[in-house]
C-alpha cells in the first residue's frame, strides 16, 4: 500500500475508524446495551462517525450548492443520508456515507494504479543528458536544455535524449519501447538514433539534430497525452447520458417521495417509508461508475497497441478500428519492401542471360533510378567505364548509350516502339525492361518489388479480424500488381494511378464501404506516410506505417505504426475490438443493475444498503474490468 | 495558444466532464479538454485573453470541484 497518496492514507484513516465506531454502535444497539428509544446521546453517538467520514462530502455538497453546482454526488449522497436520519434510519444513514467512502476509496485507488500502469509503459522519457563541454569534459544537464549541435554521450543502459547522428562508436539500441520490436538495431558513425532508445553495452557519442521539444519522445509521449481528449463516440454517450440520467432519477426520487402519500392523504405513518425509497433512489442517481468506465478502457486500450510500437491519436481511431470494413493500402513500401529486384531475365537467340543483363547494366550505370539500381546491383561483371559513351536519359522511358562502340537502349515498351525496335508482347509480372543493340530487341529484364516476408500472413489475419475488403492501390503497372496481388491473396487492386486519383479512389470506396447502408463501417487506409498524406487524412482512419523518425507521417496519420511490422495491423483491431467490447459490457451491465435497483428500490425490495453497494460496487467492477485492458500479458 | 495544466486531486470523472463543458463556454476558447485518466487540462485560446481565459478556468474548476487544484507552471 506505499503507493497509496497522501489524501489516499487519510482518508483511508478515517474510513477504518468510523467503521470500528459504527460497528461497535451497531453492536451495543443489537445486544440492547442502548436505551430502546433513542434519545439525544444515541443519535449524537451515530453523528460522530456520520461527520468523520463524511464531512468532505457535505462540505463539498454545501459548496456545490453556493456554486449553482446541483446533482453532483456529494449532494444526492449528503440527501439521501440526511432523508435517513430524518426518518430515524441511524444505521442507514451513516452505512450509505461510510460505503460509499469505502467505494471512492477503492475507485481512487484502482484509478491511480492503472493510471500508473500507463505512465510505466510510457515511460520512455530521458530524465538527463551528458553533455560534453569544450574541454572535454561532461556535464549533466536537463534534457531540455539540449540545443542542436550539442555533443551527448550515451553510457551503456542510458537512453538517448535528443534525435541526433553518432559521430562515435558503435553498437546496438534497443527501440522496443518505441516499436516494440525487441530485436536491437544495430548503429555506427554516420547513423541517426532516436530519442527514447536505450544504448545497449557500448559507450555512443552523438550530436544533437534536434531539440528536446522536437525529438520523437517528446511528440509520442504528447501524443499519447493528447489521445485520451479525442472521446470517442461510446465516451461523450455516456457523458451525455450522465447529464440527463442524473437529474432524471432525482425527479424520479421527488415523485416517489411525494405522490404515494398525497394519493393516500397519509403523510404520517407511511411518508416516512416512501421518504426512505426515494433516498435508495438518491443514492443509485450517482453516475460516476458509468462516466469513469468508458475512458477508463479506452485509455487501457491506447495503453496496450502503444506498447505493441502502434501510436493510436485518439480514442475515436481506436473505436473505428474496431469498425473498419474497408482497409485500402498502397503498394510500395507499405506491402512490398519498396526496393527493386531483378526477378528474371529472358534472351533473344543469340544472347546469353548474362550478356543482356551486362549490357544493360552498362547503359544505367549512370543512373540512380531505383530500377538502374536493381539492375546494376544484379549484374556481377560490369564494363569497364571507359567503354561506356554518350549516355542519354529519356525520362520516364528509358536511357541509350554507346556500349563497346555499339548504341544501346534500356527502356519500357513504348521507349523501343519509338526507336522502330520490335518487342515480344508477352506479359511478364512486373515491371519490363526491353534491351536492344544496333536496333535489335537482344531481350527483356523483369525488375519487381518484393512482398515483405510477413505480408502475406497480416492480409490474411486482417481479413480473419472481420476486414470485409482489402483495396491495393499502385502507381505500379497493371501487370507488378497483378504479381503482388495475387502473391499476397489481394482480390481487389487498381494500378496505374497517379497520387491524386488516389483521393478520389477512396472517396468512392468511403461511399461504398459497408454497401452505403451502415454508417458505422469505416475505411482505412495504409500508406508509408511520404507521398500519401492526403490520403492518410482522407480515410476515416489513416495509418502510417515505418514512421519512426518520420514527421510528417506522424502528423498526418491517425494511427501511426512506428516500425515496419504489418503485423501490428491486425493486432490493432484486435484490441480495438477488445476495447470495444470491454466498454460495452461495462455500460450494460452498469445500467443493468441500476435500473435493477431503480426498480427493487421503488418497490421496496432493495433497500439503501443494496442501493450503495450496487453503486460502488458497480464502480468498482467496471474499473477491474477496463483494467484487464491493461494489466495483460 | 495551447497549454497544458496538471490538476491535482481530480477526483471524480463526471466532474471532469462538467469542467471541460465549463470551460469550453468561456469567452475566447478555441478548444479544451479536461481528461480524468490523465488527469490534465488542455485550453487552446486566444493569445491576447490566454491569461484571463485562464484565470476563468481556474474558477470553473473550483466551482465544480473545490478540492481540485490547477499546477500553474
Amino acid at each position: 500500500m506505499s503507493s497509496l497518496t497522501k489524501k489516499q492514507k487519510k482518508d483511508l484513516t478515517r474510513i477504518i475508524i468510523s467503521l470500528v465506531m459504527f460497528a461497535v454502535l451497531m453492536i451495543s444497539e443489537h445486544a440492547g446495551l442502548l436505551p430502546d428509544n433513542r434519545n439525544i446521546a444515541v443519535i449524537a453517538a451515530y453523528l460522530v462517525p456520520y461527520f468523520l467520514v463524511g464531512y468532505d462530502v457535505i462540505r463539498k455538497c454545501f459548496l456545490g450548492i453556493a456554486h449553482g453546482q446541483m446533482f453532483d454526488e456529494c449532494f444526492l449522497m449528503t440527501l439521501a443520508t440526511v432523508g435517513a436520519f430524518g426518518c430515524g434510519e441511524l444505521e442507514e444513514a451513516v452505512a450509505v456515507m461510510l460505503f460509499y467512502q469505502v467505494g471512492e476509496f477503492f475507485q481512487s485507488y484502482a484509478v491511480g494504479k492503472s493510471r500508473g500502469a500507463i505512465t510505466e509503459l510510457m515511460d520512455i522519457a530521458p530524465e538527463f543528458a551528458n553533455r560534453e563541454t569544450e574541454d572535454g569534459g561532461i556535464e549533466v544537464i536537463d534534457p531540455d536544455d539540449i540545443e542542436i549541435g550539442d555533443i551527448l554521450v550515451i553510457k551503456p543502459g542510458e537512453k538517448i535524449p535528443a534525435d541526433g547522428s553518432v559521430i562515435d562508436g558503435e553498437g546496438l539500441i534497443n527501440t522496443s519501447a518505441l516499436t516494440g520490436e525487441s530485436m536491437p538495431r544495430a548503429v555506427k558513425a554516420g547513423d541517426q538514433v532516436i530519442s527514447g532508445c536505450i544504448n545497449g553495452e557500448n559507450l555512443l557519442r552523438i550530436r544533437a539534430d534536434k531539440a528536446y521539444d522536437d525529438s520523437t519522445v517528446v511528440q509520442i509521449l504528447e501524443m499519447v497525452e493528447n489521445a485520451a481528449s479525442k472521446k470517442s463516440k461510446t465516451e461523450n454517450f455516456i457523458t451525455r447520458f450522465a447529464h440527463y440520467y442524473t437529474p432524471a432519477v432525482v425527479f424520479g426520487a421527488v415523485i416517489l417521495a411525494f405522490l404515494p402519500p398525497l394519493i393516500s392523504g397519509d403523510f404520517t405513518g407511511e411518508f416516512g417509508k416512501w421518504v426512505l425509497r426515494a433516498c435508495t433512489f438518491l443514492v443509485i442517481s450517482c453516475p460516476c461508475a458509468l462516466v469513469i468506465s468508458v475512458p477508463l478502457a479506452f485509455f487501457g486500450g491506447i495503453g496496450a497497441a502503444s506498447r505493441e510500437g502502434v501510436l493510436v491519436k485518439g480514442s475515436n481511431f481506436l473505436e473505428m478500428m474496431a469498425h473498419l470494413d474497408t482497409l485500402v493500402t498502397d503498394k510500395t513500401g507499405t506491402l512490398t519492401e519498396g526496393r527493386f529486384k531483378v526477378n528474371s531475365v529472358t534472351a533473344a537467340d543469340g544472347y546469353t542471360k548474362e550478356e543482356v543483363l551486362r549490357f544493360a547494366a552498362a547503359v544505367e550505370s549512370g543512373s540512380t533510378h531505383p530500377i538502374a539500381t536493381a539492375i546494376t546491383t544484379a549484374c556481377t561483371d560490369q564494363f569497364p567505364m571507359s567503354e561506356i559513351t554518350d549516355e542519354e536519359n529519356y525520362a520516364g522511358k528509358g536511357i541509350s548509350a554507346v556500349v563497346a562502340g555499339v548504341k544501346t537502349l534500356v527502356g519500357n515498351g513504348g521507349f523501343m516502339a519509338e526507336n522502330g525496335i520490335g518487342i515480344p508482347d508477352d506479359q511478364l509480372p512486373g515491371t519490363c525492361c526491353y534491351v536492344a543493340r544496333d536496333g535489335r530487341y537482344i531481350g527483356t529484364i523483369v525488375v519487381a518489388d518484393m512482398p515483405k516476408s510477413e505480408a502475406g500472413q497480416a492480409v490474411k489475419d486482417i481479413l480473419a479480424a472481420g476486414v470485409r475488403k482489402i483495396v491495393m492501390l499502385t502507381g505500379d503497372s497493371e501487370s507488378a500488381a497483378r504479381a503482388i496481388a495475387e502473391e499476397l491473396g489481394i482480390t481487389d487492386y487498381r494500378a496505374g494511378l497517379l497520387p491524386q486519383d488516389k483521393v478520389g479512389i477512396v472517396e468512392d470506396l468511403i461511399k461504398g464501404a459497408g454497401n452505403g447502408e451502415d454508417p458505422k463501417k469505416k475505411l482505412g487506409f495504409i500508406g508509408d506516410g511520404i507521398n500519401d498524406a492526403p490520403v492518410l487524412s482522407r480515410a476515416d482512419v489513416g495509418i502510417a506505417m515505418g514512421s519512426l523518425g518520420s514527421d510528417a507521417a506522424i502528423e498526418a496519420a491517425d494511427i501511426v505504426i512506428m516500425d515496419d511490422n504489418l503485423l501490428r495491423i491486425p493486432a490493432v483491431i484486435q484490441i480495438a475490438r477488445k476495447t470495444i467490447s470491454i466498454s460495452g459490457a461495462n455500460i450494460a451491465f452498469a445500467l443493468l443493475v441500476k435500473f435493477a435497483c431503480l426498480v427493487l428500490g421503488a418497490l421496496g425490495i432493495a433497500n439503501m444498503w443494496v442501493a450503495v453497494f450496487a453503486d460502488v460496487g458497480v464502480a468498482v467492477i467496471c474499473i477491474l474490468n477496463s483494467m484487464r485492458m491493461i494489466v495483460k500479458k | 495558444m495551447k497549454k497544458k495544466f496538471k490538476l491535482i486531486d481530480l477526483d471524480c470523472a463526471n466532474c471532469a466532464a462538467k469542467m471541460e463543458k465549463a470551460i469550453k463556454k468561456i469567452d475566447g476558447v478555441t478548444d479544451a479538454s479536461v481528461s480524468f485518466m490523465t488527469q490534465k487540462m488542455m485550453i487552446e485560446a486566444d493569445d491576447a485573453v490566454f491569461d484571463q481565459v485562464l484565470a476563468e478556468a481556474v474558477k470553473c474548476i473550483a466551482k465544480v470541484e473545490p478540492d481540485c487544484q490547477v499546477v500553474l507552471k
